[in-house]
């Protein structure tokens, strides 16, 4: 923890995507709450398909 | 340099999630992946409209346990595409044929996008087939009536959910990396094994599966289960492999142990500030220095052989027999059975009756897994280590900027590049062949819940690298100074 070198920068997170803090003007961005509020009600949406159809 | 300017356009408005303002509290961090991992598990629950799931078979198999995700659920498809996708990236990466500097702010924003769109075109790859080649996910012949749609209109709804749950999926994991702790793809690894591994516990049968370990055992010591005399040999093995599962229990503490082991066993590169004087500190180079992660690589990649081999099994009917025999959705025979990854104990020990198939085939089969995780764990270790930025010249290059030196040596990337290259190549190396030895060890003894050598791998790795990061997250709320030193504010 001395010198901090390990955790700095890309290595910290060991994920397999990749994200940078460039960011470019025109890409769309979206808050985290829509993806989840999308996700849940994308769930429940299909959920109550099953249950119509059933 | 011509594919860049044509793809820029695309790939720099491909959608992402917005970045937090400033610095994120621990406390939200944790919200956030907790709140991603209940959404996770939710999505796994949701049967997909149209599936008709008395018919439907895991096209996975005993993949699953890597690539997350859930049969039959709108995550059907799991971390698989991201998986694949970044497969591509890798090798592309690793050969240098994408041209891209991952320092240049631009060509940054290009990769992101790339990654992106490859996720996107591999959701395409695997979903495509599944749903329309093979009979992997039947559809449910009442809801084509009833929507008038036949059965083609169903395979597309299909498809549509098990696309979005894909890019669902993509989004979740870039919400934990830029809002939370660690990673999405680890997250969802780590959930689905610890659950694989409590049911493999404690699950009692009247929860329909097979019965856990600790419930046997209860009912083996209590008498309600008769099992034959440990003095014989169908009682040893009884205790060992078959219900008393002693060796899977062994094998998974075993495999937990060493890894947290060899999380400890580094090399330890001194360095001293250039104008501080008595500032210290070491870079330590990590036996696993390129982490687990590049294994999940290598076997996604046999994972996607037997996809395609299923795929071919199911809509070429003549097939030749060199090529690939199936019983039941399981190579039996040909270049896909040898290709085939041994999953458990019982599809390797021929004495047993657990595999039909002579021990001359089991061998090769042993054999070809060996060599491709140990060299392609090697391989892709490489690759990883050049392509996150953790090479001899790029960790030269932050020693360098952060004004830390080795002692008695020049202050000057090159030389230190030199010091770095005397290491990180041949720990790469070792750690890759080593985890891939590991891996093919662990699902040969099996273990408990069968979650697959490199599933546990993965998780015990990844949850220490959780650890450290939120063990590195608290000093942080604690010292806000060390904000600065770490440079994430």
């Amino acid at each position: 923890m001395s010198s901090g070198q390990n955790s700095g920068g890309l290595m910290s997170s060991a994920g397999l995507v990749r994200y940078f803090d460039a960011e470019d003007r025109n890409a769309i961005r979206m808050d985290p709450r829509t993806v989840v509020a999308f996700g849940v009600l994308f769930g429940v949406g299909v959920q109550v398909l099953n249950a119509v159809a059933i | 340099m011509g594919w860049k300017e044509a793809a820029e356009p695309v790939l720099t408005r491909m959608p992402t999630v917005a970045q937090p303002e400033g610095h994120v509290p621990f406390k939200r961090k944790l919200g956030w992946t907790a709140g991603i991992l209940v959404l996770y598990f939710f999505l796994t629950n949701v049967q997909l409209f149209g599936l008709d799931t008395a018919a439907a078979n895991d096209l996975f198999g005993r993949f699953r346990s890597i690539l997350a995700g859930s049969q039959g659920s709108i995550l059907q498809l799991g971390i698989g595409p991201i998986v694949t996708a970044s497969i591509v990236l890798q090798l592309l990466g690793g050969a240098d044929l994408l041209g891209l500097d991952t320092d240049d702010p631009r060509d940054q924003v290009l990769y992101q996008g790339l990654q992106k769109l490859l996720v996107v075109v591999m959701i395409c790859l695997t979903g495509l087939p599944m749903v329309f080649a093979g009979n992997f996910l039947p559809v449910d012949p009442a809801v084509g009536q009833a929507l008038g749609v036949g059965d083609f209109g169903v395979k597309s709804l299909l498809f549509a959910q098990i696309a979005v749950g894909g890019i669902l999926i993509l989004f979740m994991d870039e919400i934990v990396s830029k809002w939370g702790v660690g990673s999405g793809v680890g997250l969802f690894i780590i959930a689905g094994v610890s659950q694989q591994l409590v049911g493999g516990l404690f699950s009692w049968q009247g929860l329909g599966g097979a019965a856990g370990f600790f419930p046997t055992w209860f009912a083996i010591l209590t008498g309600q289960q008769s099992i034959s005399s440990p003095l014989t040999a169908e009682g040893l093995q009884a205790l060992f492999i078959g219900q008393g599962q002693l060796l899977p229990l062994l094998t998974t503490v075993f495999i937990f142990g060493i890894v947290v082991y060899a999380e400890s066993v580094r090399v330890e590169i001194p360095l001293s500030h250039a104008r501080v004087k008595g500032a210290r500190g070491r870079f330590p180079v990590k036996l696993i220095y390129a982490s687990v992660l590049p294994m999940i690589l290598v076997r996604a990649l046999q994972a996607n052989i037997q996809f395609a081999g299923r795929i071919l099994q199911s809509t070429w009917s003549e097939m030749p027999a060199w090529l690939g025999q199936y019983s039941d959705g399981q190579p039996i025979g040909g270049l896909f059975y040898y290709m085939a990854p041994i999953q458990s104990p019982q599809q390797w020990m021929w004495w047993t009756a657990g595999t039909a198939a002579e021990p001359w085939q089991v061998l090769i089969r042993i054999a070809i897994d060996l060599t491709f995780m140990i060299i392609g764990g090697a391989i892709f270790a490489i690759f990883w280590v050049e392509t996150t930025g953790m090479g001899p010249e790029s960790t030269a290059q932050q020693i360098q900027n952060s004004g830390m030196q080795i002692p008695g040596f020049r202050r000057n990337p090159q030389v230190i590049e030199k010091v770095m290259e005397r290491y990180i190549p041949q720990v790469t190396v070792i750690g890759g062949a080593l985890v891939g030895l590991l891996a093919v060890l662990a699902n040969m003894l099996g273990t408990i819940g069968g979650v697959s050598g490199t599933g546990l791998l993965l998780t015990v790795s990844i949850t220490y690298k959780l650890y450290e990061e939120i063990a590195e997250e608290q000093m942080m709320e604690m010292h806000p100074m060390m904000r600065q030193m770490f440079g994430s504010d």
